[in-house]
C-alpha cells in the first residue's frame, strides 16, 4: 500500500520528504518511529502575540539547562523540559517600520512591501513549511486567532492566509459535518462528487481566464486556483478511507460565543478553545501546519486588569511598567495552554508535543521602542528530537534571527538551503539548539 | 423616494475646458469586496439569503478597501468560505417559491429536463457573470445540472451545481474588464458604472442599455448615469464609498474601556457610523450640498444613546431622528461625529496624534511618515505641571526626531481635545482647563468648530476627495500628475463641490471608459 511508503522528491525546486496520511498501525511499538523505521511526521504551530515584552522582565538567568526562570517565565516554568528558549538573536533587516518591519523580518526574514507596508513580501516560516508538507492533509495549514484579525500567515506579496477567530467557525470547519470519524470509511454521497466536478468547472474558468490577463493578475489568479485545488483535493480525500488513528477522537464543540466581559475580550477561553481543536487537528492527521496569533502587533486590546489598551501601555506607562509585565504573563500563560493542549494527547509512546515545534514569538523585545534586538523566542516540543529542549540559549552578537527560522523549517523536514533575504539571510541554522 | 431637486443634468455651463488626453490605463483585476459580494447576492438571489458572518476579508491597500481589492488574493480559506456560501445561496435560492417562479419559468417534463434547465439557467447566467454566457458555458451549466438531477433524483436539485458553479466563477468573484480596441465592453462598463456607484450589480435597464451599445454614447450613459444616481442604491454606494474615504470600517475593530467610559456599549460605535452615513446621505443626496458643508454643518441625526451622549434631547423615539445641534454646544461637522473621535483614538483615551493623522491622511491626502524605530515614544503622565495633553506632548513638538512630523499632527489632534475618548465633550482633563486653540498652516483657530472652518476651507480638502474618488472607481491610486485630477478638481470646483456633480464627471468622463493594454 503506497500511503505507507514515504517519498522523497524535488517540489518546488527544494528537496522535501513528503509526508503521507499516517496510519497508528505505521508506528513501532514505542511511537517513535516507523514500523519501517521512517521519520515520525513532524508538525509545525506558530503561537504570536503583539508589541513585544519588557525585556529585564522576561529574560531568564543563566543558559543550558540550569536556567532560572525570570518573572515573565513563571507561567511556562512548569513546562520547562519541553521548552527552549532562545534569546539574544535579532532582526536584521532595516527596522523602518515599527511592528510590521520586526514581524514580516522575524517570520518571513524579509521585508514588507516598500509600495504597501500592510503587506509581507515573501512566504512566512509556516507557509514556508506548509508548502512543502501541506500536501499529505485535507488541510494545508490552519490559521487561528484569540482575538478578531487576520493573522500573519502571508504566501507572499498581497497574499494572506486570514485567520480564523471564531472557535465554533473553526470547530464545525474540522469536526462538523464533514468530519470522518476514524474506521467508519469513507463517505459515500453523490454530492461530494458533484461538488469535485463543479470544481474542476471552476479550475478551468480560472485557467482560460489567465490567458487574458496581465502577469500580476496571472500570480494573483494562479493563488486563487491552489485554494480550489486544494479543496477538490480534501473532497477526494473525504470519499477515501481516513486514517485510523487512535488519538484522534471528534472534540467537543466550543461555546457559540465568547462575548466580551467588563469591555475585556475572553482571550484564555477563547484561546484554550482553539488550543484544544488544532491539537486535535494535529491528532486526526488534519493538518500539520498551524499559525495562531494571540493577539497581533500594535493592537490595543484591552487586557483583564489593564487600565489601558496594550499598544498604548507599551509606550506610555512608565517606569518598569507593571501592567505591561502583567499583559505578559497573560501571553505566557495562554503560550503555556497551548504547550499543555498537545502534551495532553497520547501519540504512540510519548505526546503529540514530541513530534512538534511551537515556536511562540513577538515583533519586538522592548515594545516601547520598537526594538528588533534581543528578541524573545520559545520553541515548545522537540520536533521528534531534532531541538534541544530544556534549555535557555543566550546567542552571542545578536545573531541572526532567521537562524532560529531555518532550524525549524528544517526541523518540520524542509531541506531549505536558506532563510531569509539580504542582512536577515542564512544558510546557516542555529546549530547549538539544534540535537 | 426622494426627488433629486438639484441633480445636475448635461446641460450644466462648463467653463472648464474639454477633458485632457491622457494614456490609458491597463487593466486591473478587482476582487468583489465583502459589501459587492452581499450586495450581489441579495440583488441576484433575494434580500433575505442569509450567508456566512465570514467570507474573504477585505484588506485596505493605502487605506481603500477599493484599492485592496484591486491587489489582493482570495486565499484558500476564501475558497472554500465562498463554496461553502455559494451552495447555501442555491439552496435557499431553489427552496423559495417567489424566486423559483421568477427565475425559472418552465415546469420540467422529467428529472432531467435540458431544456427547462437552459431557459432558467441563460438569463441566471448573464446576471451572475455579468455578461453573456459563450455557448460552451451553457452546454456546461445545462450538462451539470442534468448530470446532478440525475444524481440526487430531482430536478430543482439538481439545479443548485450550475448555480454554485456561476457562483464560484472567476468571472463572477472577480470583475473582468478588459476591454477591446481600447475601450471597455459594454458589460464592462455597466458593471464599472454599478460597482463605483451602487456598490451593486448592474440591473436589468442598465444591462439592456450595454447590449444596445448605448454606454458607448455620451448621450445614452448619461442616461444611465442620471438615472443611476437618481435611485435609491446610488445611496448605498455613497455610504461605501465614504466608509472607504473615512476609514469607517475601522469601527469594527475599536475597543473602548466601559470603566473609563460609563456611556461606551458595543452598540455605540454602529450608532455613531450610521449617524456619519446619514449625515452624508442627508448633505450628498437631499441638500445636494458643498462637500465643505460636512465639516461644520451641525445638522445630525442622532439615536437616544447618540443624544444623550452629546447632551442634547433624542430627537426620536425610536431609532434615529434629524436635529440641529445648538451653537452653544461646540460641536460641528464630521470631526465632531463621535465615529471618527472615538475611531482615532485609544481604549482609555483620546490620542491627539491619530486625530491628526486622520485629518492630514484621509481628509488631505498629505503623507505622514511612520514614527522611527528604535526611540522611546512615552509622552510624560499628567502631573500638576501638565495636567493637560498639551503640555504632556509638548515633548513631541520639541525633540526634533519627533518634531517634523508631529507638528503636523498634533496641533490638529490638541483642537479637538475637547471631545474625549467617544466623543463626550469635556471643558476639563484633570482639573485644567483644556486650551483647543491652535493653527493649521498659519490659519488660527480657538475651538473644535473653529478647526472645523479651517480644514472645510482648506484648498486641499476637495482636491483630497476627487484623488480617493477616482482612486475608488477605477481600482488604482493615480499618479500626482495625473491631468484628469486636475480636470475633475475643476470642474468639481465649478460645480460648488457637489458630491453628486463629481461621481457623475468621474464616470463620464472619457477615462473612465477607455483601458489599455494587459501588462
Amino acid at each position: 500500500m503506497n500511503r505507507r511508503t514515504l517519498l522523497r522528491g524535488m517540489l518546488g525546486g527544494t528537496a522535501v520528504a513528503v509526508g503521507l496520511p499516517l496510519l497508528e498501525q505505521m508506528l513501532d511499538a514505542n511511537g517513535t518511529a516507523l514500523a519501517n523505521g521512517g521519520a515520525l511526521p513532524v508538525r509545525f504551530g506558530l503561537f504570536f502575540w503583539g508589541n513585544g515584552v519588557v525585556p529585564d522582565h522576561w529574560i531568564p538567568q543563566g543558559t543550558g539547562t540550569g536556567w532560572v526562570a525570570s518573572e515573565g517565565l513563571a507561567p511556562v516554568e512548569h513546562l520547562r523540559s519541553v521548552l527552549t528558549i532562545v534569546t539574544g538573536t535579532s532582526m536584521r533587516l532595516p527596522n523602518i517600520h515599527p511592528h510590521s518591519s520586526g514581524a514580516a523580518g522575524i517570520l518571513s526574514g524579509a521585508p514588507v512591501l516598500a509600495d504597501n507596508p500592510g503587506s509581507f513580501s515573501a512566504p512566512t516560516i509556516d507557509q514556508i513549511i506548509a508548502a512543502e508538507v501541506g500536501d499529505a492533509t485535507l488541510f494545508r495549514s490552519l490559521q487561528t486567532a484569540a482575538t478578531d484579525i487576520n493573522g500573519l500567515s502571508w504566501n507572499g506579496p498581497n497574499s494572506r492566509n486570514p485567520a480564523e477567530s471564531d472557535p465554533y467557525a473553526l470547530y464545525e470547519r474540522l469536526f462538523g459535518p464533514t468530519f470522518v470519524e476514524p474506521g467508519s470509511g469513507g463517505v459515500v454521497d453523490p454530492r461530494l462528487g458533484l461538488r469535485r466536478s463543479v470544481l474542476d468547472g471552476v479550475m478551468g474558468d480560472i485557467a482560460a481566464l489567465q490567458g487574458r490577463l496581465g502577469s500580476a493578475d496571472r500570480t494573483r489568479l494562479d493563488q486563487h486556483l491552489t485554494g480550489v485545488r486544494e479543496l477538490e483535493t480534501r473532497l477526494a480525500r473525504l470519499q477515501e478511507d481516513p486514517p485510523d488513528l487512535e488519538a484522534c477522537v471528534a472534540p467537543e464543540a466550543p461555546l457559540a460565543s465568547f462575548p466580551d466581559i467588563d469591555g475585556r475580550p475572553q482571550l484564555q477561553a477563547r484561546n484554550r478553545a482553539i488550543a484544544k481543536l488544532l491539537a486535535m487537528a494535529f491528532a486526526c492527521d488534519q493538518t500539520r501546519v498551524f499559525g495562531h496569533y494571540f493577539t497581533e502587533p500594535i493592537n490595543d486590546v484591552l487586557f483583564t486588569d489593564a487600565t489601558a489598551g496594550h499598544h498604548d501601555l507599551t509606550h506610555n506607562e512608565p517606569g518598569d511598567q507593571p501592567e505591561v509585565q502583567a499583559i505578559t504573563l497573560q501571553v505566557m500563560e495562554a503560550y503555556a495552554a497551548f504547550v499543555e493542549e498537545f502534551q495532553a494527547i497520547p501519540e504512540g509512546g510519548a505526546t503529540l508535543l514530541d513530534s512538534c515545534a511551537i515556536l511562540g514569538c513577538t515583533e519586538h523585545s522592548l515594545g516601547r521602542t520598537h526594538s528588533v534586538d534581543d528578541l524573545p523566542l520559545l520553541i515548545a516540543g522537540s520536533a521528534c528530537n531534532a531541538i534541544v529542549n530544556g534549555v535557555h540559549h543566550r546567542a552571542a552578537g545578536q545573531d541572526n534571527a532567521s537562524k532560529v527560522m531555518l532550524t525549524l523549517v528544517r526541523a518540520a523536514g524542509v531541506l531549505a538551503p536558506t532563510f531569509g533575504v539580504d542582512e536577515a539571510e542564512t544558510s546557516d541554522g542555529l546549530s547549538e539548539i539544534e540535537v | 423616494m426622494l426627488v433629486l431637486a438639484g441633480c445636475p443634468g448635461p446641460e450644466e455651463p462648463a467653463v472648464r475646458g474639454e477633458a485632457p488626453t491622457v494614456d490609458a490605463a491597463a487593466p486591473v483585476l478587482r476582487r468583489l469586496t465583502d459589501s459587492q459580494y452581499r450586495n450581489a447576492v441579495a440583488s441576484l438571489f433575494g434580500p433575505g439569503i442569509v450567508l456566512p458572518a465570514n467570507l474573504e476579508p477585505d484588506v485596505p491597500v493605502d487605506e481603500l478597501r477599493a484599492l485592496g481589492a484591486a491587489v489582493t488574493t482570495i486565499s484558500p480559506y476564501g475558497v472554500e468560505q465562498y463554496e461553502t456560501a455559494a451552495y447555501q445561496i442555491a439552496e435557499q435560492a431553489l427552496s423559495d417559491p417567489g424566486w423559483v417562479a421568477a427565475h425559472v419559468p418552465c415546469t420540467p417534463t422529467a428529472i432531467r429536463d435540458d431544456a427547462c434547465a437552459r431557459t432558467a439557467l441563460e438569463p441566471l447566467g448573464l446576471a451572475v457573470l455579468r455578461r453573456p454566457l459563450e455557448v460552451e458555458e451553457l452546454d456546461g451549466l445545462v450538462a451539470l445540472a442534468g448530470t446532478a438531477a440525475e444524481a440526487l433524483g430531482s430536478f430543482e436539485e439538481g439545479l443548485e451545481y450550475p448555480l454554485a458553479r456561476l457562483l464560484q466563477s472567476p468571472a463572477f468573484l472577480y470583475r473582468v474588464e478588459v476591454g477591446e480596441n481600447g475601450r471597455y465592453s459594454g458589460y464592462e462598463l455597466a458593471s464599472r458604472l454599478s460597482f463605483f456607484l451602487w456598490d451593486d450589480v448592474p440591473d436589468a435597464e442598465l444591462y439592456a442599455a450595454a447590449a444596445a451599445g448605448e454606454l458607448a454614447t455620451d448621450a445614452g450613459l448619461a442616461v444611465q448615469v442620471d438615472r443611476m444616481l437618481a435611485d435609491p442604491r446610488a445611496r448605498a454606494g455613497v455610504r461605501n464609498l465614504f466608509t472607504d474615504l473615512f476609514r469607517l470600517y475601522r469601527l469594527d475593530q475599536i475597543a473602548k474601556d466601559p470603566a473609563v467610559f460609563n456611556a461606551y456599549g458595543p452598540e455605540l460605535k454602529a450608532s455613531a457610523r450610521e449617524e456619519t452615513l446619514r449625515v452624508i446621505e442627508y448633505q450628498v443626496f437631499d441638500r445636494d450640498a458643498p462637500y465643505r458643508d460636512l465639516f461644520t454643518s451641525r445638522l445630525t441625526f442622532l439615536d437616544r444613546g447618540l443624544a444623550a451622549l452629546y447632551g442634547v434631547r433624542a430627537p426620536a423615539r425610536e431609532g434615529f431622528g434629524g436635529v440641529e445641534l445648538p451653537v452653544s454646544l461646540g460641536r460641528a461637522g464630521l470631526l465632531g461625529h463621535a465615529s471618527i473621535l472615538m475611531m482615532e483614538a485609544h481604549p482609555v483615551s483620546t490620542s491627539v496624534t491619530r486625530r491628526g493623522v486622520f485629518v492630514r491622511t484621509a481628509l488631505l491626502c498629505h503623507e505622514i511618515p511612520p514614527p522611527p524605530a528604535d526611540v522611546d515614544t512615552s509622552i510624560p503622565e499628567p502631573s500638576p505641571d501638565a495636567p493637560t495633553m498639551r503640555e504632556r506632548v509638548a515633548v513631541h513638538l520639541e525633540e526634533p526626531t519627533c518634531a517634523g512630523c508631529h507638528r503636523l499632527t498634533d496641533p490638529i489632534g490638541l483642537g479637538l481635545e475637547n471631545f474625549d475618548g467617544i466623543g463626550a465633550w469635556r471643558d476639563l482633563e484633570n482639573g485644567a482647563a483644556i486650551d483647543p486653540s491652535g493653527e493649521l498652516e498659519g490659519r488660527a483657530f480657538d475651538t473644535p468648530s473653529g478647526l472645523a472652518q479651517v480644514i472645510a476651507t482648506h484648498p486641499d480638502l476637495a482636491q483630497c476627495l476627487v484623488r480617493r474618488a477616482v482612486a475608488s472607481a477605477v481600482g488604482r491610486a493615480p499618479e500626482s500628475d495625473d491631468a484628469m485630477l486636475a480636470w475633475h478638481a475643476e470642474g468639481f470646483a465649478e460645480s460648488d463641490q457637489r458630491v453628486l456633480w463629481l461621481l457623475r464627471d468621474i464616470v463620464t468622463s472619457p477615462a473612465f471608459a477607455r483601458v489599455g493594454e494587459v501588462e
